[in-house]
């Protein structure tokens, strides 16, 4: 946001989509499976705010058919619920990591074709290791990937393993640089 | 890569105002400079000691009204579920996430404070948080955070600059002039005394008109960020409603005031607008249902 806009008082639109860098994901799976003995939980999730108005239903509704028929072939499913925040979580379950992250890119390039890319929060990765979950979220406005490990306790995280990993994969995906930036999302439904 | 839909047009008339009215408070000013110049007072000094004073109001307030209002800084232990709603708001207006205050007040109220994005405070009263469903509440505080990433802080107080010189002059004035015999000297200080006060009295009401602009406008962007108006105009509905049913002043007290109102109440009405620091309830609602409306035809082009 520019100087005018501050001093007219706001921009008209909000901070679009980064050019993507999704796809980061995949290639940095490989690292995680093979050096760092991580597993993907097999879902990944998406979190927008669905805005109450016709054309973005129609948007959301053209999506769900479009993943519903290839997830036959697949083996994968979807689900979709409200938070307590308002936000909508689409989830996606795939035994496959790369068509998983294909599928996630298909519901953001729908909602960025209809000019409603603003609206996305994040995508979230999930993945386990010796029984030990962490989330991989790619912050869209930003492009940029930051690692979050929940911790024993409520809503307690691990940082110290957070940044252990941004180093350990430092060179496989793009990271959020401000970790003021790296912001939890508790009760992650994956 | 797909253009962002505006859900919104741009509010032209709004933006206009805003300008005109920075336009005339500049213009303002700049004679006031002048005016201070030719009359040849320690204007150097004036500015050092008003600039002084600024940067320490920039620096200070926000903890002093932290302290005047009983707010306490929260950790995301303490209120979990604030935490969580503006760091989404804050992904959301690409904001990085301020300090979180709540005041343990049942008026319902929320605020922003702070000079600049990085070392903004953002506070609720446990009031409005009871008061609003999540949805409501959500755009309250986008409306704060709005004010943040609009630096509205900083604009009023560059704003406020000159009419503090002027407030200070005429203090000034009032303590010490009048004491000297010097015929000479006696004409320059009415002058400047005089230049003062009608910088002071204008300033004021153009300031408040310009604080009555940023208001809308942050209305409009934490529109904007939720993508619900509705939301926004509800609440303001519950909070107008509320202050309305927690009145201050005794009842017979009250009555015994209103006897000597002469002014009739439309008129009132009016002045009364020209002296506050925020727009009208209705009108703030109605503009935001107007939004609602554009959001529903399917916005701006996108």
């Amino acid at each position: 946001m520019g100087f005018f806009d501050s001093l007219l008082g706001g921009q008209k639109k909000l901070r679009g989509v980064a050019p993507d860098r999704l796809f980061a994901m995949t290639t940095a799976h490989v690292a995680m499976e093979t050096e760092l003995g991580m597993h993907s939980t097999g879902a990944g999730g998406l979190v927008f705010q669905p805005l109450q108005t016709s054309d973005f239903e129609q948007i959301l509704r053209d999506a769900n058919e479009l993943l519903a028929s290839t997830a036959e072939e697949q083996g994968s499913t979807l689900e979709s619920a409200d938070d307590e925040f308002g936000y909508r979580w689409v989830v996606l379950r795939d035994p496959d990591f790369e068509d998983l992250v294909v599928s996630l890119n298909t519901i953001s390039t729908e909602l960025q074709g209809g000019g409603y890319g603003d609206r996305l929060l994040c995508a979230v990765f999930g993945f386990e290791k010796d029984g030990r979950r962490s989330y991989f979220i790619y912050n869209f406005k930003r492009g940029s990937f930051y690692p979050f490990v929940p911790a024993a306790g409520e809503h307690q995280r691990d940082t110290e393993a957070e940044l252990r990993l941004k180093a350990q994969l430092t060179n496989e995906m793009p990271f959020e640089a401000e970790t003021t930036r790296w912001f939890p999302l508790w009760e992650i439904p994956l | 890569m797909a253009s962002q839909k505006a859900l919104f047009p741009r509010d032209a008339g709004l933006q206009v105002r805003m300008l005109l009215t920075m336009f005339l408070l500049g213009l303002l000013y700049v004679g006031f400079v002048v005016a201070l110049l030719s009359q040849g007072v320690g204007v150097a000094v004036m500015l050092v000691i008003v600039g002084a004073l600024s940067l320490s109001q920039l620096f200070l307030s926000d903890k002093l009204a932290l302290a005047a209002m009983g707010a306490k800084e929260v950790k995301p232990e303490q209120a979990p579920g604030l935490h969580a709603m503006i760091e989404r708001l804050c992904i959301q207006a690409d904001l990085p996430k301020p300090k979180i205050a709540v005041a343990d007040t049942q008026v319902p109220n929320a605020f922003a404070l702070g000079r600049s994005q990085k070392k903004a405070t953002v506070c609720a009263t446990t009031g409005i948080m009871n008061a609003l469903t999540p949805a409501e509440l959500e755009g309250v505080m986008a409306h704060e955070l709005a004010h943040v990433k609009n630096r509205d802080v900083l604009i009023m107080t560059v704003a406020s600059f000159f009419a503090s010189v002027a407030a200070m002059i005429m203090q000034f004035a009032f303590f010490f002039g009048g004491g000297h015999g010097n015929r000479e000297g006696a004409a320059p200080v009415m002058v400047v005394l005089l230049a003062s006060f009608l910088v002071y009295v204008i300033s004021f009401f153009l300031m408040l008109a310009l604080s009555r602009y940023r208001e809308f406008a942050a209305d409009r962007s934490a529109a904007l960020v939720t993508g619900r108006p509705s939301a926004m105009s509800s609440a303001l509905m519950k909070i107008s409603g509320a202050m309305q049913r927690v009145p201050t002043q005794d009842l017979r007290d009250a009555e015994r005031m209103n006897a000597f109102f002469i002014v009739p109440a439309s008129v009132k009405g009016s002045v009364k607008s020209l002296f506050s620091t925020h727009p009208p309830m209705e009108k703030r609602i109605a503009r935001l249902e107007r939004m609602e409306e554009q959001l529903q035809r399917g916005g701006a082009a996108a």
